[in-house]
């Protein structure tokens, strides 16, 4: 007997009707929109796929209006990202759900960096800088080992097998020999708890030496360093008696360079007012020094910072109209064929392009703080992030979870304080931010909200955190949507 | 009843949005993004109105400054409607959606489709435990 298969009920191919749907319109998915300008919007789904269309689409789409005959490219695309659906749970939605989970795998670890502030001596008064002092008193202002072995025990405790152990300072390297200390201890403690440690010394390299380098080289410690642009910038925004602060950061790198890694080292710049008239010249110094990248970031508000407000002060726009300027300049090297990246951008096109999560902790939600990074400060306090510590440097202890003398980890991680932030610390519950298109590219930052804005909810039409995000964003979508060169370039520095 | 019109009295921005279109949950969303540059009122004017009313903070605001914030709001609101239906209609598969993703299975539900079928036998009427 022949059995048609068409007859078989749970046969594998079906015919295409099979497929489409009977009625006459879809299912709306969840996805969020924004106008990019006049001309252009962008829908972006659940899980931080977006698509960019020309105005008025997004009210077709929601209006029903989108015909799966004369419109079958936009029907078809909307289909693939699930921004609609034919059926009102689709098919896929276990895949969209693992998506999801992917993006917020950056919890799963738990805590990763944990910062050391090793001491908070300095031989630099630099004027935007919350907290250093200039001071030979060790006993103050260092971090005594007692300190230091509780916080290699906390950070042992950590649920996440690779961690990162940052040294700050003050100048970090003013307590070198407690670094070391540090250092050795864990690693003997490393291999028992079974985890992966990087090691990082934040350093104006004024003091570097042969010897440290050497140390750095044989243990794979990376150093962060700090460079503003041009002598005449960073002198003036880094000052130490002579005046020397460029030469030496510059003598520094060259000698690290010649002795470590040269991806071993990277610097990081922070632009005043001073640096915003100056774009050009902050990239050109980076290449001449032959980094190829840039962090471009503006001054933080935090702590002491705030009191000086006339050099401090500058409008965001200003500093977006600086980060816009730099950039055109960065991706015309890009386009001419010499590899060279922006940083700030390229966590965010990471996000934008890739389904991966990013751990860049002043940019996820939940906000880093706590579930990304914790601080312990030379006195033995425990800090939700190192911005915190700036805070309570001018008296404010909102963000102060614990000590090492007396806290445990639960009561440190998992404490009151930490679930007062935790309420605070997802962009999807927050007022403005949650039907914000850009949700899944930006963050929170209860930290931020306070310092600024006295409330850690925040109010997003004043925030700077909210206005620099948004508008970067947005730019680099509208850069990308404008240009496929431009795409390609960008697309090289996720890579 | 004349039809109200939305226009500029002085510093403010007046609004009329009619209730049957506009709920006070989008006009709320909406004027929250205002509250940097203006003050904001917003109440009922009789059964069939709400009133909107933005007055500047800055007192030298330009005359064509308020004309273009008001075509903003009056894009915005319209913006913040669509808004509001994509999140109501998406309420129920959002939550679905992240409470499969963070589950332990719990949420999973047989395999969508046939695709795990390639012989084309009723997987459905296997049953293991059948003596
Ligand atoms: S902070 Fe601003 S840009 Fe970021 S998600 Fe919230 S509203 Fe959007």
């Amino acid at each position: 007997m022949i059995v048609s298969t068409l007859s078989r009920p749970n046969r594998k191919f079906k015919d295409t009707d099979y497929f489409s749907v009977k009625t006459e319109t879809y299912f709306l998915m969840p996805f969020r929109f924004h106008r990019l300008n006049s001309q252009r919007e962008v829908v972006v789904n659940e899980v931080g796929d977006h698509l960019v269309y020309p105005t008025g689409t997004v009210a077709r789409i929601i209006g029903r209006e989108i015909d799966k005959q004369l419109d079958s490219e936009l029907y078809a695309d909307l289909i693939a990202g699930m921004f609609i659906s034919e059926s009102p749970i689709p098919a896929l939605i276990d895949v969209l759900a693992t998506r999801y989970r992917t993006k917020k795998s950056f919890l799963d670890d738990f805590t990763n960096l944990h910062i050391f502030v090793i001491t908070l001596r300095c031989e630099h008064t630099c004027h935007y800088c919350q907290v250093s002092r200039v001071t030979t008193d060790k006993d103050a202002f260092d971090m005594s080992k007692k300190h230091i072995d509780r916080g290699i025990d906390l950070m042992m405790e950590s649920p996440n097998p690779f961690v990162t152990m940052e040294f700050q300072g003050g100048e970090a390297l003013l307590a070198f020999d407690n670094i070391k200390y540090a250092v050795e201890r864990t690693k003997r403690l490393a291999v028992s708890y079974n985890k992966k440690v990087t090691y990082v010394i934040c350093t104006n390299l004024a003091v570097i030496t042969m010897e440290i380098l050497e140390y750095c080289k044989e243990n794979g410690i990376l150093l962060s360093t700090s460079l503003d642009g041009p002598g005449f910038i960073h002198n003036q925004n880094r000052r130490r008696p002579g005046n020397n602060s460029y030469e030496l950061t510059v003598a520094g790198i060259e000698m690290a360079n010649n002795v470590i890694e040269k991806d071993s080292i990277s610097a990081l710049m922070t632009a005043t007012n001073l640096s915003l008239a100056h774009p050009i010249e902050i990239v050109e110094e980076y290449r001449a020094r032959g980094f190829d990248s840039i962090f471009l970031r503006p001054i933080s508000p935090y702590g002491f910072a705030l009191s000086n407000e006339r050099k401090n002060k500058y409008a965001m726009d200003d500093f977006l109209s600086f980060y816009k300027t730099a950039l055109q300049h960065i991706i015309a090297y890009n386009l001419k064929g010499e590899f060279f990246r922006e940083q700030y951008a390229t966590i965010i096109l990471k996000k934008i392009l890739t389904p991966f999560p990013v751990g860049y902790v002043d940019l996820n939600s939940p906000a880093g703080a706590i579930t990304n990074v914790i601080l312990f400060n030379y006195d033995g306090n425990v800090y939700a992030t190192d911005e915190s510590r700036m805070l309570a440097e001018s008296g404010d202890y909102t963000f102060r979870l614990g000590h090492l003398d007396s806290s445990s980890y639960e009561e440190i991680f998992y404490g009151e304080r930490a679930m007062e932030i935790a309420e605070v610390m997802t962009n999807e519950s927050l007022p403005g931010c949650s039907e914000c298109a850009f949700q899944s590219y930006c963050g929170s930052d209860p930290v931020h909200n306070h310092a600024t804005q006295g409330d850690i909810w925040g109010y997003r039409p004043t925030s700077t955190f909210c206005r620099k995000n948004m508008e970067i964003i947005r730019y680099l979508i509208e850069l990308m949507d404008g240009s496929e060169e431009i795409t390609k370039v960008f697309e090289s520095w996720i890579r | 009843m004349t039809p109200l019109h939305n226009h500029i009295n002085g510093n403010s921005i007046i609004i009329y949005l009619d209730r049957s279109i506009y709920s006070s949950n989008v006009i709320l969303k909406c004027l929250y993004w205002y509250g940097d540059k203006f003050h904001t009122d917003f109440r009922s004017l009789d059964s069939t109105y709400y009133c909107v009313t933005l007055s500047v903070l800055a007192a030298e605001t330009e005359q064509t400054d308020l004309e273009a914030y008001q075509l903003k709001f009056e894009r915005d609101i319209i913006d913040y409607s669509l808004r509001d239906t994509v999140t109501k209609e998406t309420a129920n598969i959002r939550d679905l959606l992240i409470a499969k993703a963070f589950s332990n299975g719990e949420y999973d539900e047989e395999p969508a489709g046939e695709v795990s079928d390639p012989v084309g036998f009723d997987v459905h009427a296997i049953n293991p435990y059948q003596n």
